[in-house]
């Protein structure tokens, strides 16, 4: 019966071409036009890293004096201060977790026809690789005694290694960065994510950084922060060693807590912390308080989806009931126009939930048409965001979820626009239009 | 005269075409006024004056490795260079590029830190006495640097304070609102500093921060392995420019790296790229609306027309003229219309509303309702036209023929 219902949906289309292709044009352009502004959302909000984002967590300390206001949506600071960081990461627990700074370098090899180029690093500790999942080509992460040293040797990505070497297991091989020579441990795989959830301090959408190297390098070599640093008082800072101890906040943290239960042992943890460094003259407030983000707070935090995105979201959802709106009068026309042969076919027998189902399976067909047509307008759409600056790139694209949400909308969309006329024209009385024949 | 009483009686009879119809230009009406008004917000933003000739100014940063040079007198020898290539007009070197969306910002107050006082945030950059020339910014007050008074932070590890500013007009008229701040004292941190010279105007490095055209120069140079340089160009001349520089760059001196060689106007639309977005996906969302409403009206009285041929064969049969017709339809659409637009105003008001505590955005003004309704109006009436006109030519002959 649907391969018959079918048949009549496409004869019908076929009869009144004009206003059918209309109405698939309405809808395509309905769902092409929110398709476009949904896929934008959906890949600025899609979890970077769905296996362990529940288990990650970036902590934040309240270190600033009590009445003092920072200028962050909860008034607490967004990275760490050095101290507390180093403090963290020598914690019993837990078991892993990393502080984190950007730096960079200019790469050059010694003997090469690679021109030197300038390259982004981060500086970690040797578990950053198993929290965040990246996984090795080559080698392994350094050693505990290379980060307690402070160790030259640094972790490239493939991307790196295929720049400096055209590909292979370089692991052992030594390069230049500014004035010091490191050796490389290990070659992971190119991490490709499109959100930089791990540091959002300079743009949400930054690619990761190609070299990672030992955290306790930045004391040792006097290491320049290439991310943010912001203060809340007055501190004199001439040295070097002024600046890491100062109150500042320049570090990023992030701890693997896997269970509640360990989340909620490190949020005590993170307490007592805070009591003993009040012991010492710091905290000087009169409520301790932490907060403990994990990866989906974190991205909220930083507002990764701007207001830009979900304002044209809604506006793009009110233009498809405009689309709908249009399709319902449409339909309407279509439907009441065909009243007399519906007459018929109910007085032959058809019965009111058959004639029903047949409109019904005819609207889907144009849904599915729009829906389809859609994806091509949503493809020009998301071309156009791309045009306009090179960070939509990775991000104005359609990935499958959505990519099968399009014909799904657009035939969800239809029906609901074809309910009513569908209901209209299943009450036909066959007896009007038998006499008027 | 118009007719209206058959109209609406007729209209009551299939309410279900004119509420859909009334349902679209409401909604059309809230997104279009709201959306327009957006635009207008965000066009005011991008087109705003910088103070500076973004397509005259290029900035590039260098990253030296090598050791073997003094810093201190490679970036005196770089700086003359890049004075001398053909169609440059002046160049600097410069810590904190204006527009690039990042930088410095701080407090500057009446009072030494940590005293309590009054203190104006303004984006600061460090420059020489080519500062001003090079960025090519015009001083309204005042003098520019002298030599002397350039504090040079290098290799040799002395950090004396700058004991002068020049300050942009922005921020002297928020820190002495009472006006006259040419000569006065203000306080970098502990620091004492005199305001020799005000700038007319000049935005800092964030085009988004709360007070984008506060702006101080301090009279600095830092030398250090990364330095950022600014180059100003003849008009016409910089594409050219910045093609040589690297290799003018590198023949100098090659243990470095020359890299983000970027125009001025680049560096605001990238950071502006956002709003350059929006303004894009609402100027279309705008366009393919009114054409998605346009074609409805049409669609919407194409049925109606279809429907009453038998009746307006009658009309036309006792005597209506072809303009009576046409009236019919469009007073018909006109009342249909403006009951849309006046639910529309109210939806564009309340949808404005929303948008305020989104945005950091005034009210939706009168003037944007209006003008869009009228504008809608428009459009509806002339969608209904050619329907109308091809109801006008139904024959007569048709109302006897099919009874």
């Amino acid at each position: 019966m649907f391969t018959h219902y079918l048949d009549l949906s496409w004869r019908s289309f076929k009869r009144t071409p004009v206003v059918s292709f209309l109405m698939v044009l309405a809808i395509a352009i309905g769902v092409g036009v929110t398709m476009t502004s949904l896929s934008v959302y959906h890949m600025m909000s899609m979890d970077p890293i769905p296996e362990k984002s529940n288990q990650l967590f970036h902590p934040q300390l309240q270190t600033v004096d009590e009445g003092v206001k920072l200028w962050t949506k909860d008034g607490m600071p967004r990275q760490m201060t050095y101290q507390d960081a180093v403090n963290l990461m020598n914690a019993p627990i837990p078991e892993r977790k990393t502080a984190s700074v950007k730096t960079g370098f200019s790469v050059h090899l010694d003997a090469s026809t690679v021109k030197p180029f300038s390259s982004a690093a981060r500086l970690v500790n040797r578990q950053f690789f198993e929290i965040f999942n990246l996984e090795f080509i080559n080698g392994a992460t350094w050693s505990e005694n290379d980060d307690l040293n402070a160790s030259p040797v640094i972790v490239i990505d493939d991307y790196l290694n295929n720049k400096l070497f055209g590909g292979g297991n370089n692991v052992g091989k030594s390069i230049n960065l500014d004035d010091g020579q490191y050796q490389i441990v290990g070659i992971i795989k190119t991490w490709d994510i499109h959100i930089k959830f791990y540091d959002l301090n300079n743009g949400a959408f930054q690619k990761p950084e190609h070299i990672y190297m030992p955290f306790s390098l930045v004391a040792a070599r006097e290491l320049d922060n290439w991310g943010n640093t912001n203060g809340w008082k007055f501190e004199p800072s001439n040295t070097f060693q002024d600046k890491l101890n100062s109150e500042r906040f320049w570090v990023q943290f992030w701890a693997e807590l896997p269970d509640e239960q360990a989340k909620q042992r490190y949020g005590e943890y993170l307490m007592a912390y805070m009591q003993e460094q009040q012991k010492l003259g710091r905290f000087n407030r009169d409520e301790l308080v932490y907060k403990l983000n994990n990866v989906e707070d974190w991205m909220e935090f930083f507002s990764v989806v701007s207001k830009d995105n979900k304002v044209l979201v809604a506006l793009s959802f009110m233009f498809l009931a405009v689309c709908l709106a249009n399709i319902l009068g449409l339909l309407l026309a279509k439907f009441l126009r065909r009243a007399p042969e519906v007459g018929v076919r109910r007085a032959l027998g058809a019965s009111k939930r058959q004639v029903f189902y047949q409109h019904v399976v005819e609207v889907s067909l144009l849904g599915f048409l729009g829906g389809t047509l859609g994806i091509v307008i949503s493809q020009l759409g998301l071309w156009g965001v791309r045009a306009t600056h090179s960070v939509y790139t990775n991000l104005a694209t359609m990935d499958a979820t959505m990519l099968f949400a399009s014909p799904v909308i657009a035939i969800v969309s239809c029906i609901i626009a074809g309910l009513y006329p569908a209901w209209i024209v299943c009450r036909t009385t066959p007896a009007i239009y038998l006499k008027s024949q | 005269m118009l007719e209206i009483k058959p109209i609406i009686n007729a209209m009551l009879r299939s309410k279900v075409g004119a509420i859909l119809l009334l349902i679209q230009i409401a909604i059309t009406t809230a997104i279009v006024s709201n959306a327009a008004f957006i635009i207008s917000d965000r066009l005011t933003y991008l087109k705003q004056d910088t103070g500076y000739h973004e397509q005259a100014l290029f900035t590039f940063n260098v990253m030296t490795f090598g050791r073997d040079v003094n810093i201190d007198q490679q970036i005196e020898l770089d700086e003359a260079m890049l004075r001398q290539i053909p169609g440059v007009i002046d160049a600097s070197l410069m810590q904190t590029i204006p527009l690039s969306g990042s930088g410095s910002a701080s407090g500057f107050g009446e009072k030494p830190e940590p005293e309590e006082g009054k203190r104006v945030r303004a984006s600061y950059m460090f420059g020489d006495e080519h500062a001003l020339n090079t960025l090519g910014v015009k001083l309204s007050e005042g003098r520019n640097f002298s030599d002397d008074e350039i504090v040079v932070h290098g290799s040799d590890g002395k950090q004396t304070a700058p004991s002068v500013v020049i300050a942009s007009k922005a921020f002297t008229d928020e820190m002495f609102p009472e006006g006259n701040g040419l000569g006065k004292t203000i306080y970098m941190e502990d620091k004492p500093v005199q305001i020799i010279g005000i700038v007319e105007r000049m935005a800092g490095a964030w085009l988004r921060d709360s007070k984008p055209f506060n702006v101080l120069i301090i009279p600095l140079v830092k030398t250090d392995t990364i330095q950022d340089f600014v180059v100003r160009t003849a008009p016409g001349q910089r594409a050219q420019v910045m093609a040589q520089i690297e290799d003018k760059m590198q023949a100098l001196y090659d243990k470095r790296v020359v890299r983000e060689i970027e125009g001025f106007d680049l560096l605001k639309s990238k950071y502006n790229a956002k709003d350059t977005l929006m303004l894009r996906m609402l100027v279309v969302l705008i366009v393919v609306l009114v054409l998605v409403t346009a074609l409805g009206v049409f669609g919407l009285t194409l049925f109606n027309i279809s429907k009453r041929t038998k009746q307006i064969g009658t009309r036309r049969a006792l005597g209506a003229r072809k303009s009576a017709i046409i009236r019919y339809f469009l007073v018909e659409n006109a009342l249909i219309s403006v009951s849309g637009l006046v639910i529309g105003s109210v939806a564009a008001y309340l949808l404005g509303q929303q948008l305020m505590k989104v945005f950091s955005l005034p009210a939706l003004p009168l003037s944007f309702i209006v003008f869009t309704a009228l504008s809608v109006l428009a459009m509806s009436l002339l969608s209904v036209l050619a329907p109308a006109k091809r109801a006008a030519d139904i024959s007569p002959s048709i109302a006897t023929r099919s009874i």
